[in-house]
Formats: structure tokens, C-alpha cells, sequence
């Protein structure tokens, strides 16, 4: 008799092979709530909370999106609260400090134009496929302010809409234009110098 | 329709674009900003790289 080919759906799974599945993204999920959290063992409480809910909530995995980004949506959910619950403690630094916009001023001269216009990246859409690219990047997200970091990756990576931002952290649509515009700018400029402008990658 | 708009004030309404609305006629003195300002072409196409750099990330 032809053995049969095993296909095994997401619902045979056993629940240790989907332990070990969910575990297998550990590394990544950190990463991000630590790059929120500015907290390690913060990071690692809401990382283990978000591990457990995945275990319990096995049934709501239904292999439709990948196992990572259902992962990330758990733990977006287990941030926010982390964040609301620790931005009632006075520990927590003002977002105030990172909302001047005359921070900016020495980026353009007096008639408002760029001192260093931004160079150009040629086609940077063919670095998104080396992990070196990333690296750096990681490596800039970690210079930014810590609010700022916070408020971008919430912006951009949890892809949360302005107006819950604004509602999760109280503070006015204003500033968090300032902060985004913050983050973008830095960002720019450390990927500008650390990565496009070594070896020629700027013309 | 006011006077045009400076590099500084462009490329903080080029990040709010990515986050929201802004008004039309700052819309309208933007995207005629982005006709004849290079460099503020390229802060909006590298915000938008940004972006998807991010998406990836998230990948």
C-alpha cells in the first residue's frame, strides 16, 4: 500500500508542537516590546503573558494570517496595557520634553530650507531583503527618545490609527505629529549615515 | 491660496500626511511645494520607505 502523504492542518497540530511554534518567535516579539517598553524585564513579563494567551487562545489561531503576525496582535494588545498601566506611575518620563519643535531648527537655515538636503537612496526598495539592512535599522530605532521609539512603533509597527495613540497616552494630536515627525526625521538620517552613505549606496 | 511654503513647514506636513488628514489647502501648497523641491521629493518618498521598511520589519 502507497503511504499517504501527510498533510497535516493546523488543527492536528499538537499543542506541544504549537508551544514550540509560538516559542520559536520569542526573539522577535522581545525585540519589539523591548523597543516600546524601554524595560527589559517589562518586556519579558509582557512577552511571557503574550506567549501564555497564544496557548490558551489556540483555537482563535486559525492559519489564515501567519502565526507571527497573530503573535504580534496578542502582544499589541498586551503593550498598550503595559504602557496605560505604567504611564500612571510618575517613573514614567514626560512626553512633554520630546514635543518641541524647536528641536528642528537646526535642521533648515532661516529662510526654512534644508542645511543637508536628504541624499538620494537610489532604489531602496532591493535592501529590504538583507537582514543587514534591518540590523542597522534596529540600531537606529534604539537611538531614538524612548517616547518617541514608543509612539512610532505603536504608529507604525502595531499600526494603531492616530486618534487611539492620542487616546492611550493622552496627549494631543499635535504633539503626536511632532513625535512621528521626530522619529521619521532621526530615522532618516541614521539610515541616511549608517547605511546609505557607506559604500556609495547614496548617488 | 497664501504664500508658498518653506522646506520645514513641507516636510512636517509631508509626516502628517502618513498619519492623518491635513487640511486641503495645506494639501494643495504641499504637493506644489513637491513640484519643484527635490529634496523635499525625496524626505516624502523616504518617509514612505520608511514605512514599508517597518511592515517588513514586522514580517
Amino acid at each position: 500500500m502507497m503511504p499517504t502523504t501527510s498533510c497535516v492542518s493546523p488543527t492536528l497540530m499538537t499543542e506541544a508542537d504549537f508551544a514550540s511554534r509560538c516559542n520559536s518567535h520569542r526573539g522577535y516579539l522581545l525585540r519589539v516590546a523591548v523597543l516600546q517598553l524601554r524595560d527589559n524585564d517589562l518586556a519579558e513579563d509582557v512577552v511571557q503573558d503574550t506567549l501564555l494567551a497564544a496557548l490558551q487562545g489556540a483555537k482563535g489561531f486559525s492559519g489564515r494570517s501567519s502565526l507571527k503576525t497573530w503573535l504580534t496582535g496578542i502582544l499589541k494588545h498586551k503593550i498598550v496595557d503595559a504602557i496605560r498601566r505604567k504611564s500612571r506611575e510618575p517613573a514614567f518620563a514626560s512626553l512633554d520634553e520630546e514635543c518641541q519643535l524647536e528641536d528642528f531648527d537646526a535642521l533648515f537655515d532661516e529662510a526654512g530650507h534644508w542645511e543637508n538636503p536628504p541624499a538620494n537612496w537610489g532604489n531602496p526598495e532591493s535592501h529590504l531583503s538583507r537582514q543587514q539592512f534591518f540590523d542597522v535599522m534596529q540600531f537606529c530605532l534604539e537611538k531614538l527618545p524612548p517616547n518617541t521609539a514608543r509612539v512610532f512603533m505603536m504608529r507604525e509597527v502595531m499600526e494603531l490609527e492616530s486618534d487611539e495613540i492620542c487616546k492611550e497616552l493622552t496627549i494631543t494630536s499635535t504633539n503626536l505629529w511632532v513625535i512621528l515627525y521626530r522619529a521619521r526625521v532621526a530615522l532618516r538620517q541614521c539610515l541616511e549615515q549608517n547605511w546609505f552613505a557607506q559604500a556609495g549606496r547614496t548617488t | 491660496m497664501g504664500r508658498l511654503i518653506s522646506c520645514k513647514d513641507a516636510s512636517r506636513a509631508i509626516s502628517q500626511m502618513q498619519d492623518g488628514n491635513v487640511p486641503f489647502p495645506l494639501y494643495l501648497r504641499i504637493r506644489l511645494h513637491l513640484l519643484w523641491c527635490e529634496a523635499c521629493k525625496r524626505f516624502e518618498q523616504q518617509v514612505r520607505f520608511l514605512h514599508r521598511a517597518m511592515q517588513r520589519y514586522r514580517q
